[in-house]
């Protein structure tokens, strides 16, 4: 398998363990020193806003609290096309865009697009193992009706 | 404890007027109608914060009552507030949210305006006659603006009393925290929530609802007795905790150690929370180091557009800001832990309102004005009740 192909199974993967809930599973893709944020710029403050940022713990802990929130029923289904994979300088270190989609289905089956954005991605190869070291979520969506409580 | 047929069902419950509100007030269309013109159409309401407005000529779009308007710094630092309309065709003014512009111009036939609602240009005036219309009679209409604590309110009533009296002591215990070191909006959002504006509200309102949150079951119910939580209202029907409340973070896994990490904003200590909600739909809630405002705007009896808006100290360092804005995301925003559960609840409420199914809303604690005491809710509707004409518990009549 390519260095490309193999990213594209991560980002494919990383979707696949959310979407089912499967956040152990979502870890596991992810380097020790993972560090998660989603980024939205504000046309009203003319600035970016942060709205989640975590590291590898921080992710883990609101994963194991999640049970005991009131959530936003329904399923999550995250669709992601790989734009772009280009080896930075220090070899083995990846940077990866891609599109993401996120739709929300409903208790009655009924699906809504929730969210459109990039995965602006930082996959790292250690002895031919590949894992996210750090994703920010660049959201063009503003509007997420309700919030929810897992990351995109 | 038995269940109810339909009669016992639809009957208004036995309690004293006041404490329970009929869920006609979130569906009725006449309703909607009497509240956009006697409530809307006239109230004092929050429509930015100051620091929005930072420089000379930054202006800052808003709605209030379905009205598009805009609010502008002048050369002058002072702060004037528009109907985002040119005179000339009725053409919406500014599209941008937000921006700096020392004259607008009207993208339709290039009219223009200065800061102060000047009409300062119009191509070919000359073609014009009888004097009808002209630079001096083409202003736009501007709108009753006055700032408080850095808070920017507007009226569309060009008659009702000022600001002043129509919050009285309400943002007294705000003061210092608002005031005593400039503070800016970091976080920004507006949604469009599927409910009636009053339903949003009502979560800032309501205490007892503090039982939903597993973070606030974990940090602050039993943070401190329930008998030393005090609740206040005012005149106008404005309420909110008469001291500050305390949560206890590291009941919360993830929350351990917050508020020692950044310094608190004045007058606030790490663990305090403190809450006040301004008739008719703003609140304004500090958690130790950040703030928050909410604005909720009536779109319809049925949806509801939430703006909400996080507050840190202006100019501090990045490592600070970073840690506030954390706080803030801990709770609120679209993926705090608790205002997406916030939303759910108000949504909730509007799906059985909607439907009928709902008929009721309890509002009848009374803990003598501490605890989770509905007197805040009680306050609000009293003040909705004033200025309607309408009994919340009977808003129709048979």
């Amino acid at each position: 398998m390519s260095d490309f192909d193999s990213i594209r199974s991560l980002v494919g993967r990383s979707c696949l363990a959310l979407n089912d809930g499967d956040f152990d599973g979502y870890l596991d893709l992810c380097a020790p020193e993972f560090a998660y944020r989603i980024v939205v710029w504000s046309p009203e403050l003319g600035k970016d806003m942060v709205w989640l940022d975590h590291d590898r713990d921080g992710l883990s802990g609101l994963f194991e609290t999640l049970p005991e929130h009131l959530q936003r029923s329904g399923r999550l289904s995250r669709h992601v096309s790989v734009y772009t994979v280009e080896e930075q300088a220090d070899a083995g270190s990846y940077s990866v865009v891609s599109s993401v989609v996120v739709h929300h289905t409903d208790l009655d089956g009924r699906t809504q697009t929730l969210a459109v954005g990039r995965y602006l991605d930082t996959v790292v190869c250690v002895d031919g193992d590949y894992r996210l070291s750090a994703r920010e979520v660049a959201l063009e969506t503003r509007d997420l009706g309700i919030g929810l409580h897992v990351p995109l | 404890m038995a269940s109810r047929d339909k009669s016992a069902w639809d009957e208004p419950p036995d309690m004293p007027v006041g404490h329970f509100v009929s869920g006609d007030v979130y569906t009725d269309p006449d309703i909607y109608k009497d509240e956009s013109e006697k409530i809307f159409a006239k109230a004092w309401r929050f429509a930015c914060h100051d620091s929005e407005l930072s420089e000379a000529f930054d202006y800052r779009v808003f709605e209030q009552d379905g009205q598009s308007l805009f609010a502008i710094r002048g050369e002058d630092g002072v702060v004037r507030s528009f109907l985002n309309v040119c005179s000339h065709r009725g053409a919406k003014l500014l599209d941008q949210p937000a921006g700096n512009a020392k004259l607008i111009t009207c993208f339709y036939h290039r009219w223009t305006y200065d800061s102060h609602g000047h009409c300062a240009g119009i191509p070919r005036a000359s073609g014009y006659s009888g004097g009808a219309v002209s630079k001096e009679t083409m202003g736009l209409r501007e709108v009753r603006t006055e700032v408080l604590h850095g808070l920017v309110f507007v009226t569309l009533d060009d008659s009702v009393p000022g600001l002043t009296p129509f919050v009285g002591k309400a943002l007294d215990r705000f003061a210092e925290m608002l005031t005593g070191q400039p503070l800016e909006v970091f976080h920004y959002n507006r949604v469009v929530l599927d409910c009636n504006w009053k339903a949003w509200h009502e979560t800032n309102m309501d205490l007892y609802h503090e039982f939903m949150h597993v973070v606030l079951r974990k940090t602050q119910v039993n943070a401190m007795p329930m008998k030393d939580r005090k609740l206040v209202v005012f005149e106008n029907g404005h309420g909110g905790s008469g001291g500050a409340l305390k949560a206890a973070y590291d009941g919360y896994k993830g929350f351990a150690g917050r508020g020692n990490d950044v310094p608190p904003l004045p007058g606030m200590g790490p663990t305090d929370f403190r809450f006040i909600n301004l008739f008719p739909s703003t609140a304004i809630i500090s958690r130790g180091t950040v703030v928050r405002i909410d604005t909720a705007t009536p779109m319809g009896p049925d949806k509801t557009l939430l703006e909400m808006r996080g507050l840190g100290v202006k100019g501090e360092p990045e490592e600070h800001r970073c840690v506030r804005q954390r706080h803030h995301n801990q709770y609120w925003g679209p993926f705090g832990r608790n205002v997406p559960e916030d939303t759910i609840a108000a949504e909730a409420c509007a799906d059985s309102f909607r439907s009928h199914a709902g008929r009721y809303q309890i509002i009848g604690r009374d803990e003598g004005m501490t605890g989770q005491d509905d007197a805040v809710l009680r306050a609000f509707y009293k003040e909705w009740a004033l200025k309607t004409g309408r009994d919340a518990g009977h808003p129709v009549s048979s």
